[in-house]
This record gives structure tokens, C-alpha cells and sequence, in this order.
């Protein structure tokens, strides 16, 4: 608009040729050019004016694709992720009613704590950073805020497992110090090189809040706990790139060999609501060269985060270094898309020579397709696991309770049990992940159950003992010629919207119930629903249901899901790790992976009960179960280093 | 006297003349152009009038993006908040049967002030604007369970108006910041 004003009056500003050299003492002759000119002038004035206030009317603040904003005031109950909503504004924005915050107790708050999932002592956290192992030790670095319980002054916190398990913190591994991450260590990801050497690439917050990319490495390699870092005198040694917008850019990926010896690096970034990932070449990670081909872009995905690139083998059940490449080979694509909150990944094949990662299927391209996870999760990254040859996940998980709760209780989220991730050989179009076999150790009890017969209707409680954190693996059989030769059909049955555990159907739901009080005033049930079609083809979904897990008022209670393939040989099988307020599912052996945060009022400490339940009203369903009771994790500051504050 | 009245000719100079007229005009528009936009996004927010109260009292605004609003918006619960916490010192002298409640008021408020208002602050000026919304949901809430611990304590809140206030502030500036996301 200005530039069309600009336009418009520049023509008047010609300069007059006769203005400034004639002195002729007669007015009128001087009025009349001052007339006619001034007169031009007031009226593109006025016409430009005009169009400006026209244009003004339709200047809207909000320039994404519109969300319908005014109903999300009105509305109590969150319209879900789906809709691109987090899971904070399902909470209230316009009333002031004061029955909407809970009167938590101490107890209620501190029962909240996990017993077995990596959290550190008190604090915000988020996004897991440069995992990696060495010497004898599995690092896990952390975006930590060390005031508070929101985010903030986001350092990097260091623990150090021997077993992933049971973890010793230490020292903060970076802090914002230098002009170039005042304002944010953020997250990176660590390669190690052939020669042993570990290179931290991470993103810094500059002094001016523009992104950009610094070397870390170890002070001295040779130190198994890897207490003090080095930060490359010569940073930035990325900035954003022409193009790029400077709050675009971020989070480096652990590097991988091209085919020309030299190291290539990812990060994901935008262009106007386009996700995509730019690669940069590099020898000595210091300079670097960015690629022209893009290694690969998907519309209206906005902004890609903690993007991940890694192999995977799909004829061997091992992981892979980050640098392999080569026949029965896939190549992961994952991006935590910032738009919705969600991380989404996608199956395909890189091509070194042009560098560009091509979808097996463009229908489920990355953050149109599956996510790594259906529940509250995101900023996922993998490392390789050299030690014992798996590629292993770390994923961040938020609280979904009010911050003012955080706040009481001191800190707030927590990073699941790393998964392992491998291939699904069976249906060869999504990974799985799987709990990492050292969580078994915590197990203690267990309690079996073989062929329990679920009529519909049932309800059936395990007798387990403190149902607070425990290890259950279930399978469930069913007549499945029953559901092949019925026409019941449950057009578009979706998790998130088709009420949830209650809503009973022919052939579902039934499943799990945990984190329940024995009146079931409080519960969190995990189940199958199978739907048919109206194509006639069975479908099965695997959901958690969060919409009675708590009385309170300010706690997401939303339905997670997604539907899951299930082989014809298959029977259904679900594996919950329950610990306080998260909740683990994993559906047909990874398949589809669900994580949720549950805040019981009642359901806790010895007043915490499991069922399985049959609410299909069609079909009987024959359920064996395996509870274990699990013990909690050792977590402490790593001794000798006087670390308590 | 010659060269006098040649000044005077170049000041009333028809050049000039337009020069300052287009300055007025492009200031004007300009102006005009950003009230729309604070006037826009006041009408997403739950207190329309209340946000336009504290984002015209600040000159700053004229100039702002959306962002710019937001952090504007920070700053005001700020202010509010340590204009709060000075009335907490004041009603435990004025009135000390009040103490329990207004202790309680007072850790709420430096959580807002302490760990909120910077939290959403930092958020804003990195280009992270959905942790910034935390602090802002956060501050609206903590003003709502000040007001209740006087009722809790079996007395009449004397911060009513300051809580409504707070809640109602930052509720817009979270409504502002929603925009961004």
C-alpha cells in the first residue's frame, strides 16, 4: 500500500523546472502552478487515503490459514490436535469461573512424580539433546530451564546411565554464556566420528534472537563422564541462509558420510507454509556448504523441528550406523512439525548423489502420514547405539496439567523409556518401537492371567497389588470370523472423536483400564475398537482414553489414536507402561504408540486399580494378561561431585 | 535582502510545501494502518477493551508487529503484577489478619513475575511463541487462586479488582499470542 502511495506521488515530485529560478515578484503567476500542483497533490491524498482505509478494513492481525479462532473461546472440550490445537487451550481462555483450577493437595501433586522415567531433580525440561554413548556410558543432554518450571534461560542438563535405566545427574554440559546462545542453548544432536572424536552441533539463540548453528565438543575425550565441554572459539558456524528467515533455523542433526567422504548435516525450516529440510556439506565441521537440492519439502507442514534422518535395515533386526546406505535400506524421515505439535516421520530412500529423500508412499509423506507417537510427544530424536547395535528413540513429554500446578509441584515434564526402532518386516510401511529390553530389570511381581473370557459388558479386576507402575503385556482373541461376516459397519470411526471408551460399538472397545479407583469415578482406558468399513474391510484402532482420568477440571482429557494395522494371523496385543501420571501404549508390538499424561485425584497411591473390560456388544473376547509390578529407577546426582543445590 | 527573501521563497516553495504535506499524509496512513491492527486484534481477545486500553497506553504500539504487541502486552502484566505485589505489603500492614491469604497471594504473584512474565518474554523474542503462551495461561490462573485463598481463609478478598485485572490482562495477552502460533 505504502509502495503504491510511493508510486503515485513520486510522479508530483518531478522536480518543477521553473520553481526555484524564477523570483518573479508577481503572486498570481506563482499561485497558479502552487494551485494546480497542490491541487493534484490533495486529491491523490485523498484517493490514496481512501484506498488505504478500504484496504484496512481487511487487514486481519492472524495471517495463517484461519482456524476458526472464535469458537475456540466458547468451547470447553479441546477440538484436539487434528485441528491444530494444543492441548493447553482446551482449558478456558474467556472464564473467569473459579471453580476451574483444582485445589491439588501435596499429596496428589507429589504422587505425580514417575518412579522409572528420566526426569531431572526439579524444573522445566523439554527437547532431549545429543544422545549418544561413550566409554561405558549412555549420555542423555536436555533443554533445561534451571530457575523455574516454565520454560526459560534454557541450558543444557547432562545425565549419564549405564544402562538407560538408572541415571546419575551431572553438571550442566552447556549454559548461555556466549553472545551467540545468550539467549538459548537449544537443541542439538551429536556425531560421532570413525576416529572416536564427538562433535555437538546445536543451535544458539544469539544476542539478537537470530538462530544459528555452533561446534561443541568435549574437553577431554578421554573423560568417560564427559563433564566439560568446548565451545568452537570460531561460532557461529552457521547462520541462517539468504531466504531463510532468521527464527527458521534450527536444530541440527547428527551428521552422515556422503558419497563423496564428505559430512553432510540437516536442519528442518519453512518457506512460507512449506516444511523442509536443507542439507550443508562439511569436512571439518567449522565451514560448511549448503546443498542446492532441498532434501526434501512437504506444503502446508510449516515449520519443521527437531528434524531426524536416520537408516533402517529392513531384512536385519539391527540398527544402523546414521552413515549407512546401500541395498535393504530404508531411510527414516521425521520432523516435529511446530504447527500442531506433533512428530511425524515417514518410510523412503535417500539418494546420496542428489542428495533428495523420496517418500515410499507421497500419501503419507512426512507430516501428512504417521506419527512416531499419537499422544502428548514430540522433539524425538534417535541416536545409533554402537554398544549394542540399536537405534534408539528418546521423545520429550509435556505435562498436559495447568502450569500452575508445574509450578507447585516444581517441575514439569518428563522423556519416555527409550524405544528401540526397527522396521516393521510384516507390514513394511511403518517402524516399530518397542520399550528397550533393560526396563525389564525394573520388574519385580507378576501376576498372570490366562483366558480370561470377557462376555460383553465385562469388567474384570487384576488383583496385581500398588498399581502404580507396572509392566503389562495383554493379548486379546476374538471370533474373527464373527466380524468378517457381519455388516455392521461404524462409518469413520476415529479415537479422538468417537466418544471414547464408553461409546460401545460391535466389535469394540475393550482393553485395558488403568490408573482406575474401584468405582471407576477415575479411569484411563486403553482398548481396540475394530470398525468396519464401508468398504466392508475390518479396520482396528488402538486408543487411550484420557476423558474420565481425572475429576479435575484443568487436566486434558482428550481421546488419543490412531488406527493399526493387524495381520490376519494376529491377535490384538497391547504393552502399558504405567508410572503415575504417564502412561505408555504400545499396540501390536509398536506398531501404533500412544503416550499420555494422567492426573488422578483419587486413582493414586494404593487407591490406583487395573480391569479389562469388553464394551463390544457383539463379540466375546478372551484376554491373557502379564502384570509386572515394577520397581522405581535409581536416580541420583552423580556422587563426589557435590551437585545438590 | 535578496538572499533573504530567497529563503523565505524555498521554505513556501511549492516543492516543499508538497515534501511536508506527503510526510503528513504518509504518517497519517500509517497511524491509521496500525490502530487497524490493534483495533483487529483486540477484537480476538476476551476483553476487546481492556486490550486496547493497554496497548494504546504504550506510543510503542503504533510501530508494532504482532509479536510487538504481544511483548507489549507482557510488559503491562508485568507491571500489574509489581504493582500487585506492592499492594500485598501494604494490606499485611494495613490489614494483618489477612497474612495467611496474602502470603500465599505473594508466592503466586513472584511466580508470575519471576518465572512467567520472563518465560513468555523470552518466548516471544526468540520466535517461540507457543512456550510463550504458558506464561500468560499461567498468570491468569494464579491471579484466580489469589483470589479464592481469601475465601479459603474465611474473609472478603480485598485484591478483587486487582485479580480480575490480572486475569482478565493476561488472558488477552495469551489471546494475542495465540495469534502468533
Amino acid at each position: 500500500m505504502n509502495a503504491d502511495l510511493e508510486h503515485t506521488t513520486s510522479t508530483s515530485y518531478s522536480p518543477l523546472p521553473d520553481a526555484d529560478n524564477h523570483r518573479h515578484p508577481s503572486s498570481s503567476i506563482r499561485r497558479r502552478p502552487i494551485t494546480l500542483l497542490s491541487g493534484i497533490f490533495l486529491s491523490m491524498l485523498f484517493f490514496s487515503s481512501l484506498i488505504a482505509l478500504i484496504l484496512n478494513q481487511h487487514n486481519q492481525p492472524h495471517q495463517h490459514d484461519s482456524r476458526n479462532k472464535e469458537s475456540s473461546y466458547a468451547k470447553p472440550v479441546s477440538r484436539g490436535p487434528q485441528q491444530g490445537v494444543s492441548e493447553k487451550s482446551n482449558i478456558e481462555l474467556a472464564s473467569s469461573d473459579v471453580e476451574d483450577t483444582y485445589p491439588w493437595t501435596n499429596a496428589m501433586l507429589s504422587w505425580q512424580r514417575t518412579g522409572f522415567h528420566f526426569q531431572p531433580p526439579k524444573n522445566w525440561m523439554n527437547d532431549p539433546n545429543g544422545p549418544l554413548y561413550h566409554m561405558g556410558w549412555y549420555h542423555l543432554f536436555y533443554q533445561y530451564n534451571p530457575d523455574a518450571a516454565v520454560w526459560g534461560n534454557i541450558t543444557w542438563g547432562h545425565a549419564i546411565s549405564e544402562d538407560l535405566i538408572n541415571w546419575f545427574h551431572l553438571p550442566f554440559a552447556m549454559v548461555p554464556d556466549q553472545w551467540y546462545d545468550i539467549n538459548g542453548v537449544w537443541t542439538g544432536s551429536a556425531t560421532i566420528l570413525p576416529d572416536g572424536r564427538i562433535i555437538m552441533l546445536y543451535t544458539g539463540d544469539t544476542n539478537e534472537e537470530v538462530q544459528v548453528q555452533n561446534l561443541a565438543y568435549p574437553a577431554n575425550l578421554s573423560d568417560p563422564l564427559l563433564l566439560d565441554w568446548i565451545k568452537y572459539p570460531g561460532n557461529p558456524v552457521l547462520v541462517p541462509p539468504p531466504g531463510i528467515g532468521t527464527k527458521d533455523f534450527r536444530d541440527p542433526t547428527t551428521a552422515w558420510l556422503g558419497p563423496n567422504g564428505k559430512w553432510r548435516v540437516a536442519l528442518g525450516s519453512k518457506v512460507n507454509k512449506t516444511g523442509i529440510t536443507l542439507v550443508y556439506e562439511t569436512t571439518d565441521f567449522t565451514s560448511y556448504e549448503l546443498l542446492e537440492n532441498l532434501m526434501h519439502a512437504v506444503p502446508g507442514t510449516g515449520m519443521w523441528e527437531c528434524v531426524d534422518f536416520y537408516p533402517v535395515s529392513t531384512t536385519e533386526s539391527n540398527g544402523l550406523d546414521t552413515s549407512v546406505n546401500g541395498p535393504g535400506i530404508k531411510h527414516v524421515l521425521k520432523s516435529s512439525l511446530d504447527d500442531d505439535k506433533h512428530d511425524y516421520y515417514a518410510l523412503g530412500t535417500y539418494d546420496p548423489i542428489s542428495s533428495k529423500w523420496t517418500p515410499d508412499d507421497p500419501e503419507l509423506d512426512v507430516g501428512i502420514g504417521l506419527r512416531l507417537d499419537y499422544g502428548k510427544y514430540y522433539a524425538s530424536k534417535t541416536f545409533y547405539d554402537q554398544n549394542t547395535q540399536r537405534r534408539l528413540l528418546w521423545g520429550w513429554i509435556g505435562e498436559t496439567d495447568s502450569e500452575a500446578a508445574d509450578i507447585l509441584k516444581g517441575w514439569s515434564s518428563v522423556q519416555t523409556i527409550p524405544r528401540e526402532v526397527v522396521f516393521d518386516k510384516k507390514t513394511g510401511t511403518n517402524v516399530l518401537q518397542w520399550p528397550i529390553k533393560e526396563v525389564e530389570k525394573l520388574r519385580s511381581k507378576v501376576t498372570v492371567y490366562q483366558k480370561v473370557v470377557l462376555e460383553p459388558g465385562s469388567l474384570v479386576p487384576l488383583d496385581v497389588g500398588l498399581a502404580t507402575q507396572l509392566d503389562i503385556i495383554a493379548t486379546f482373541e476374538i471370533d474373527k470370523e464373527a466380524v468378517k461376516t457381519s455388516v455392521e459397519a461404524d462409518v469413520g470411526y476415529n479415537c479422538t472423536t468417537s466418544g471414547g471408551a464408553s461409546s460401545r460399538g460391535a466389535f469394540g472397545p475393550f482393553g485395558l483400564v488403568v490408573l482406575a479407583d474401584e468405582k471407576l469415578t477415575e479411569q484411563t482406558p486403553i482398548y481396540f475398537y475394530i470398525a468396519k468399513g464401508s468398504d466392508g474391510v475390518a479396520q482396528t484402532h488402538f486408543c487411550a482414553d484420557q476423558s474420565k482420568s481425572s475429576r479435575a477440571p484443568d487436566v486434558t482429557k482428550l481421546i488419543y489414536g490412531s488406527s493399526v494395522p493387524v495381520l490376519h494371523e494376529e491377535n490384538f496385543s497391547m504393552r502399558l507402561l504405567v508410572d503415575h501420571s504417564i502412561v505408555e501404549s504400545f499396540g501390536q508390538g509398536g506398531r501404533t504408540v500412544i503416550t499420555s499424561r494422567v492426573y488422578p485425584t483419587k486413582a493414586i497411591y494404593s487407591a490406583a486399580k487395573v480391569f479389562l473390560f469388553n464394551n463390544a456388544t457383539g463379540v466375546t473376547v478372551t484376554a491373557n494378561v502379564n502384570v509386572w509390578n515394577m520397581d522405581s529407577a535409581h536416580m541420583d546426582y552423580f556422587p563426589f561431585l557435590n551437585l545438590e543445590r | 535582502m535578496e538572499s533573504r527573501n530567497t529563503n523565505k521563497m524555498k521554505i513556501s516553495s511549492p516543492l516543499t510545501i508538497l515534501f511536508l504535506l506527503f510526510l503528513l499524509q504518509q504518517t497519517l496512513l500509517s497511524a491509521m494502518a496500525d490502530i487497524q491492527l490493534i483495533k483487529n486484534t483486540c477484537k480476538g481477545t476476551p476483553s476487546p477493551d481492556l486490550c486496547l486500553k493497554i496497548l494504546l497506553a504504550e506510543p510503542k504500539s503504533q510501530n508494532a508487529d504482532l509479536t510487538g504487541l504481544a511483548l507489549i502486552g507482557v510488559d503491562a502484566v508485568n507491571n500489574k503484577g509489581l504493582e500487585i505485589l506492592k499492594q500485598i505489603v501494604d494490606l499485611k500492614k494495613s490489614r494483618p489478619e489477612l497474612r495467611p491469604a496474602l502470603d500465599q497471594c505473594a508466592e503466586v504473584y513472584h511466580a508470575v513475575v519471576e518465572a512467567d512474565v520472563p518465560s513468555s518474554r523470552d518466548a516471544l523474542r526468540g520466535g517461540m511463541p507457543k512456550f510463550a503462551e504458558d506464561g500468560m495461561a499461567d498468570s491468569a490462573v494464579e491471579a484466580q487462586v489469589c483470589e479464592r485463598r481469601f475465601g479459603e481463609h474465611g474473609h472478603a478478598s480485598p485484591m478483587t479488582g486487582s485479580n480480575n485485572v490480572m486475569h482478565d490482562a493476561a488472558n488477552v495477552v495469551r489471546a494475542i499470542i495465540r495469534m502468533l502460533l
